[in-house]
């Protein structure tokens, strides 16, 4: 691994020489570089070329009083990069990156409506996170923002973000959102069809934005955690998991052995529930209602297990900085062997399922196709990610808890279609199945928690954590209070959602849902 | 004077709208529980026992729910299409011999067989109008679907039909019924099974129940509907899946004829009827089970690459059954 930064750090020295203002390796895996706003996009090309897996993952904008700091994290041979530039706040621009990078688009977007950020040549700079009416110059996530009597000062341009359309008339209209069946949360998805055919689709997010991040910056770091796990609510011990770890990583703290496993334990229970519903759901929107009603039954052994484990069945509240709330009963180990036994069994006929049922084939199989180098273009994570083939995974590229000590594979499928989107769902279940069985075996004696200062020092971290969905992405910030200055949240369907864009256009109305559930999108993370 | 007695008697209870109301309730229910026990969960349970009251207490409520009728829709026809289709289906099932004769006695000619299938359409086209007249997007693609599936399988339907009156030599639909000794499900197995597929498509059941797919196009023909309006257009759907099942007892199952039981012929021949009618209820609710739904293009596919030259290659094979039995008998 050193070895990879190094060769990193190489090909940046030799190519951009003194343009480097700073560089700063602070641990394994995390490489800060520092240039001027007209260099970060010479930086992120040399980068995005050193390694054929290479993405971005997040862009973070912090407020500096005077400038915004704008960090483009980009994950390369398994390292985060991060490239930081500073803007002027008065005058905030900075070249848009989404030309060569188009997985870029919704970050730039992002950080343009909550930090006010002008993307110069961004292909589309409309509003993605804020509604159409909120105040021109209005930016949530600035200091100064005064965001109190929101209200009054809404502005009455209702505009619609479908005026985009060139085609004379021939096109109809559907809508898919904020209120639709085949969606459990509010989006809107434009497709212009013709006939069954879907021509184009519009995105548009930002329906259920709480504003979490801006309110992190009001909660203690303990608290703060209670608020992370809300973001969503099936991957919530990954949320609590990849923050508790943020926060640890700046305070140089190192939660115990015992921990780790149990938090190992946790989160891949928490990846068997939700992949389970998933799939289910699955079923559900190709109209195959007999399987999502016998996978939700199913699920409810992990549901069961997750109490036996946290006390709760679905917000866990189990994980907090320097360990877990709970320690495992040695009495309660052989109840959760039996339990994953059972569910193994139940796998195996699933999987028989998948792939034998003729009516299920014909409505998964070639639909919905994302091919490899398309999906390293959007940097989309997780399953997604490997359907398509390409091989990336938090727990190996990056490992975090146990999953370092603990034997597993990463399941890839090189189809890239809605069904091997499913059963890359499913052979990971299994895989998780063996990660639990192994961490209950071999679960270390000790303390399952260390007592940590409530006030974190000074300093910045970046946390990742393999969500059930993909890569979590967290940047803290502290300031050497109780409060965090800055918290980032970068969800996993948030890098996914943009293939949608790709996966739906061309196919039929009736792929539309089976495509789009096979990318397990998660809106309440999403929007945050 | 009597004879009118009868005769509104018949038409207005027994075996005619009363009971056909109460038989569409029942299979309403039969279907959603069964369902529910395949799906392993409990299915209606409240209303009544076991349930059984559930599709009354929907229609009811829906009744009693706000009629809206948005601006932009085809008045009339979106008015009236809903009691229109119903009305169409029951009158359908008013030329079949539910009680070992016709709801109107006498009613059947030599023929009606193809003026009841030539009603199945006329029905759904009604449904196909009243999402047309919506104006609506979900409706509009909902109803495209249900005339592209129709146009499709009717075909296929019309002459699977006919194989039943191939082998009773008659185009009767009551003569048909009652010219099965043994079901002609038994000797024709390959026809009775397409039929079953076939009425899956006309019925919009799973795995081809395209038009009203709620997670691609919501509610389908059905979005703009509310209050009363959708009440009849639910209860329409539901008329045609107990006519549907009613069409196969009746070709293939031998209709309400039966052994007598205790003397009382209208009796067991009605118990026969509504045994034979449950009976494919609980075939088609299998069928919906196992699969899962399929894309409209692929409606097509197996419907003019599969339905179509089985259903005629089925025909060709009853007939040669046909002069068999002839030789033989």
């Amino acid at each position: 691994m050193a070895n990879a930064e190094n060769k990193i750090m190489e090909a940046l020295d030799y190519q951009l020489e003194d343009k480097i203002l700073e560089a700063q390796k602070v641990r394994p895996e995390r490489i800060f570089i520092k240039v001027n706003p007209d260099v970060h996009k010479d930086a992120l090309k040399i980068l995005l070329q050193e390694d054929e897996n290479a993405g971005i993952s997040a862009i973070t904008g912090v407020d500096l009083k005077d400038n915004i700091e704008l960090m483009y994290h980009v994950r390369t041979r398994g390292t985060i990069v991060t490239v930081r530039t500073e803007v002027c706040k008065e005058n905030a621009t900075i070249e848009s990156i989404t030309d060569l990078i188009p997985g870029a688009d919704f970050h730039e977007r992002e950080t343009a409506d909550l930090f006010g950020v002008t993307f110069r040549g961004h292909p589309n700079p409309a509003r993605l996170i804020l509604p159409e009416n909120w105040p021109g110059n209005l930016f949530p996530l600035r200091k100064d923002a005064e965001i109190e009597n929101i209200h009054s000062k809404l502005e009455n341009a209702a505009v619609s973000c479908e005026n985009r359309s060139s085609d004379d008339g021939k096109l109809v209209n559907i809508i898919v959102g904020p209120q639709h069946p085949a969606l459990i949360e509010p989006e809107k998805f434009s497709l212009r069809v013709d006939g069954e055919i879907v021509k184009e689709v519009i995105p548009r997010i930002g329906y259920v934005h709480r504003g979490v991040e801006k309110a992190t910056e009001k909660r203690t770091y303990l608290q703060n955690i209670y608020l992370v796990e809300r973001i969503c609510g099936i991957c919530n011990a990954c949320h609590a998991t990849c923050f508790c770890q943020t926060v640890e990583s700046i305070m140089g703290t190192e939660s115990p052995a015992r921990a780790k496993y149990l938090r190992t334990i946790v989160l891949e229970l928490n990846r068997i529930q939700s992949h389970m519903l998933l799939l289910g759901h699955a079923g559900l929107e190709i109209g195959f209602e007999s399987l999502f009603q016998y996978l939700w039954r199913d699920r409810e052994s992990a549901m069961d297990m997750m109490e036996l484990l946290t006390g709760n069945r679905v917000i866990a509240s189990f994980i907090t900085i320097g360990g877990v709330r709970r320690d495992l009963k040695e009495g309660d180990i052989p109840k959760i062997k039996t339990g994953l036994t059972a569910l193994k069994e139940r796998l195996d006929f699933y999987k028989e399922l998948l792939e034998t049922d003729s009516t299920l084939k014909m409505r998964m199989r070639n639909v919905g196709i994302l091919r490899k180098d398309d999906a390293l273009k959007l940097c989309v994570v997780g399953p997604v990610a490997r359907a398509s083939g390409v091989e990336i995974d938090v727990r190996k590229d990056d490992p975090y808890a146990a999953y370092g000590e603990i034997p597993f594979k990463i399941v890839t499928r090189n189809e890239g279609d809605s069904w091997a989107r499913l059963m890359v769902r499913l052979d990971e279940i299994s895989e998780s199945i063996g990660i639990m069985n192994f961490a209950l075996e071999n679960l270390p004696k000790g303390p399952y928690r260390v007592r940590v200062p409530r006030i974190v020092p000074a300093g910045e971290a970046l946390g990742r954590a393999e969500a059930p969905r993909g890569e979590l992405f967290y940047y803290v910030k502290s300031n050497g209070t109780a409060y965090p200055e800055r918290v980032k949240v970068r969800t996993p369907t948030f890098s996914n959602i943009l293939s949608f864009v790709k996966i739906a256009k061309g196919g039929n109305i009736a792929d539309v849902p089976a495509s789009f559930v096979s990318l397990d999108p998660c809106f309440s993370c999403t929007d945050r | 004077m009597s004879l009118d007695l009868t005769l509104i008697f018949r038409a207005l209870i027994f075996p005619g709208f009363a009971f056909i109301l109460l038989l569409t309730f029942f299979c309403d229910w039969a279907e959603r529980k069964i369902e529910a026990r395949m799906q392993n969960r409990m299915g209606p349970t409240y209303t009544g026992p076991a349930g059984i009251l559930q599709p009354l207490a929907d229609f009811i409520k829906l009744l009693t729910k706000e009629d809206i009728v948005p601006n932009n829709t085809k008045g009339m026809i979106f008015r009236f299409t809903p009691i229109l289709a119903f009305s169409t289906f029951v009158f359908a099932l008013f030329f079949l011999p539910i009680d070992g004769a016709n709801v109107i006695l006498g009613s059947n000619f030599e023929g009606d067989l193809i003026f009841i299938l030539a009603l199945v359409s006329v029905g759904n086209f009604f449904l196909f109008l009243s999402g047309w007249s919506s104006t609506n997007a979900y409706s509009a693609i909902g109803a495209t679907r249900v005339l592209t599936q129709f146009l499709g399988y009717d075909i296929p339907l019309f002459m699977l039909a006919l194989t039943p009156a191939f082998l009773a030599k008659d185009l009767s639909i009551s003569t048909i019924a009652a010219s099965q000794d043994v079901p002609f499900a038994l000797f024709i197995p390959w026809a009775f099974v397409l039929f079953i597929i076939t009425l899956q498509a006309e019925l919009e059941k799973d795995p081809f129940d395209v038009p009203h797919a709620e997670t691609e196009i919501v509610g389908g023909y059905e979005t703009e509907y509310s209050g009363r309006r959708l009440a009849f257009l639910k209860l329409a759907k539901d008329v045609q899946i107990v006519l549907g099942a009613v069409l196969v007892a009746e070709l293939f199952l031998g209709g309400p004829f039966g052994p007598v039981l205790f003397g009382l012929s209208a009796f067991s021949y009605t118990l026969w009827f509504t045994i034979k009618v449950l009976f494919v209820v609980m075939i088609t609710e299998y069928l919906t089970c196992i699969f899962a739904r399929l894309r409209i293009d692929q409606v097509l596919n197996v419907n003019w690459k599969m339905l179509m030259p089985l259903s005629i290659l089925a025909l060709a094979a009853s007939v040669a059954v046909m002069l068999w039995l002839s030789l033989v008998g």
